[in-house]
């Protein structure tokens, strides 16, 4: 028997809080679930205790690996091992850094390091113009911001590039649609709501005489966006991950960044603070600016759990197509991809430019797949794309070419 | 039951194979009173714990299947309109509380579990949760807090034995945290070969041990290859039942590719596993 003498209530509550130490997420409910389990379940071994512990303490399987490290520092002998979740506080990460981008051009000029995203601007192509007001603007006008929708991702400074994230964010009313199967009383409603029906018929000494409708409510498709934060996209991941955020905070999206695997970002980016967020994420992203496995990782996202998400959604894919793995891959992944989803949009940041075909292997493989392919060099564009989500929701005879 | 080993022997008794973790998990839900919350990959078990479970109790066994826009009406309880109307029509309907009585309402699995009046609470089973919609979520907690459902027009039903709830998910979607709060948690992994062999065998009493080794192993084997949907313990059992039923006494690969439609679920998998089979499963 273990833990013979002990008092339940102070061990749970000093367990739970090496757990919370930790950074689960473990309450008063849990904590008592413990305390009463530990009642009728007396821990006869340490597997006892462990199952005990981790049925009554334990709401996620995501915790699980979390939970086991802590009970094995708590009760194995081992010295303590370093936590990866929450080991580090967020807030710890330098802001100020600011990383030069090489430019598409010939200009790479890198000083500093530890911007947890790439943004920024091309020392040289901002000297010229924004010398004198680049630090003094602490918010910029809806006029500003105009001028910059047309400037390509690298000349922005991060400032710059929240504010077009937060004009992207109240860019994005319009979300695409489908038929739900809840229903709400309509006037126009095709099928007879009993329940309003007879209630209404009360006023009429129970004589159905008004007869109330309803219709299917609509409801959002699931958007689930995939970024590429390999080395070739480093100048668009910043405001691709603006536009992630604004997916997150308006709606009901699932976001991926990409390089050589897959991280789910959902849960960072709808952080309320931008900065934080943006933060959050970068931590969370430790293959950033790497090679790129486009097809393995999207093979990735279907064979997880988070795999269902795609089925009838949206899915947005931000890459410019240079995959490490062969164009079969890519084509195999696709095709899975375009089973699955309703539609699928890629954004490419060269597909802009003028005389532009999409000549790399990736890219060529995975565009039979893909409903629409946009350009993704400018907040313009991104705008336009976030407008193409509108034309998603309408019938197919609507939309300004066939989808398939 | 008393103790973590009496539900292991107890399921065990209506050949349902539980590890230590699912029966401490079991046997907290059933001494705490709450409500046990299974996910695990697909065909792992989850649904079967829940039906072991209700056969080894000897209770009656509800079940819940989730799917998106399941309401009230399909969940908790629904008035019965037709009838309604015809007591109109007939003009007995003299007050409120001639239209809304017991005699119009109509149980539905959640109501049916609370008012359930037998010498044993049912076992509820509220089977892929997360197929449902999150508003569905919300209508839950009442009855998964206090095992009580509230009909307005009648008041407040509560369980006179709380019913012994089982809510499984697949976690296409994430579940809210009050609705994880309100139940005890068990991920079932999936078990490892001999476990897997134990099983078969408990389910599928006619195949030959040869046989069952050969498969597990193979299934253990295939696992590993890179596939759309791995097959689980559900497809393993159905692969070994169909087996048997061709007669087989040991693993060929002729039988192994006339029946792969039991393993494999997509035509990318097929492909990928009659690969593996020639050179890999045993003449």
């Amino acid at each position: 028997m273990l833990l013979r003498g002990t008092d339940r209530a102070a061990f749970a509550v000093a367990f739970v809080a090496r757990l919370r130490r930790a950074g689960l997420r473990v309450g008063i409910t849990e904590t008592d679930d413990l305390v009463r389990a530990l009642a009728v379940s007396p821990p006869t071994s340490r597997t006892v205790l462990y199952w005990t512990a981790r049925v009554s303490l334990v709401r996620r399987h995501d915790d699980l690996a979390v939970f086991d490290r802590v009970f094995a520092t708590v009760f194995d002998d081992t010295p303590p091992l370093p936590l990866s979740r929450s080991a580090l506080p967020p807030k710890s990460r330098e802001n100020s850094v600011h990383v030069a981008v090489p430019g598409t051009g010939g200009e790479t000029a890198t000083e500093g390091e530890g911007l947890p995203w790439a943004t920024l601007p091309a020392a040289v192509a901002a000297d010229d113009e924004s010398a004198d007001d680049g630090l003094g603007l602490p918010e910029l006008q809806p006029s500003a911001l105009a001028a910059l929708a047309d400037v390509p991702f690298e000349e922005l400074d991060q400032a710059q590039t929240e504010a077009l994230g937060a004009a992207l964010r109240a860019a994005l009313t319009h979300w695409p649609q489908r038929r739900g199967r809840r229903h709400r009383t309509d006037p126009a409603g095709r099928r007879v709501a009993l329940r309003p029906t007879i209630a209404r018929a009360r006023r009429t000494g129970w004589e159905a005489i008004t007869v109330v409708r309803e219709r299917p409510v609509p409801r959002p498709r699931r958007v689930v966006m995939l970024c590429d934060v390999s080395e070739s996209m480093r100048a668009q991941a910043a405001a691709y991950l603006q536009l992630m955020r604004a997916f997150t905070t308006v709606a009901d999206a699932e976001v991926f960044a990409f390089a050589t695997r897959l991280t789910r970002l959902t849960v960072p980016l709808r952080h309320t603070s931008t900065r934080e967020a943006i933060d959050q994420a970068g931590a969370a992203v430790d293959d950033r600016f790497g090679g790129t496995r486009i097809a393995g990782n999207i093979t990735a996202l279907l064979d997880s759990h988070h795999g269902d998400t795609v089925r009838g959604g949206v899915v947005i894919v931000a890459s410019d197509g240079w995959d490490s793995d062969p164009p079969e891959a890519m084509a195999a992944a696709m095709a899975r991809l375009r089973r699955r989803a309703y539609r699928v949009l890629w954004l490419n940041p060269r597909a802009g430019t003028p005389g532009w075909t999409p000549k790399v292997g990736g890219m060529a493989a995975a565009l039979p797949f893909c409903d629409r392919l946009l350009p993704a060099a400018t907040f313009t564009d991104l705008t336009e794309a976030v407008h193409h989500l509108r034309d998603l929701s309408r019938p197919a005879s609507f939309r300004s070419s066939p989808a398939r | 039951m008393k103790n973590p080993e009496e539900v292991v022997q107890r399921l065990d008794a209506v050949d349902y194979l539980a590890d230590e973790g699912l029966a401490m998990a079991v046997f907290l839900a059933l001494r705490l009173g709450k409500p046990l919350l299974l996910e695990g990959e697909p065909g792992v078990g989850k649904t079967a714990a829940a039906k072991a479970l209700a056969q080894a109790l000897d209770t009656p066994f509800l079940r819940l299947q989730c799917y998106e826009g399941l309401t009230a009406g399909e969940a908790l309880y629904e008035w019965n309109y037709q009838r309604q109307l015809l007591h109109i029509r007939l003009g007995l309907a003299s007050d409120d509380a001639s239209l809304f009585s017991e005699d119009f309402l109509l149980e539905r699995p959640i109501l049916r579990a609370v008012r359930h009046d037998g010498p044993t609470p049912p076992v509820l089973l509220i089977d892929e949760i997360d197929r449902a919609d999150d508003e569905f979520e919300a209508l839950l907690f009442e009855f998964l807090g206090e095992a009580a459902v509230t009909v307005p027009e009648l008041g407040t039903f509560a369980a006179t034995r709380p019913p012994i709830v089982v809510l499984t998910s697949n976690r296409s979607r994430d579940l809210h945290d009050a609705l994880r709060r309100r139940c005890l948690y068990h991920w079932i992994d999936f078990p490892p070969p001999a476990q897997v062999a134990a099983i078969v065998r408990r389910a599928v009493p006619e195949a030959s041990a040869p046989l069952i080794r050969d498969t597990t192993e193979f299934i253990g084997r295939v696992r590993t290859l890179d596939l759309d949907k791995a097959p689980g313990l559900a497809e393993t059992i159905d692969w070994v039942s169909a087996l048997a039923a061709l007669g087989a006494t040991e693993l060929v690969a002729g039988d192994t590719l006339r029946t792969l439609g039991t393993i494999a679920k997509t035509p990318d998998d097929r492909l990928t596993i009659a690969a593996a089979v020639p050179q890999e499963s045993s003449p």
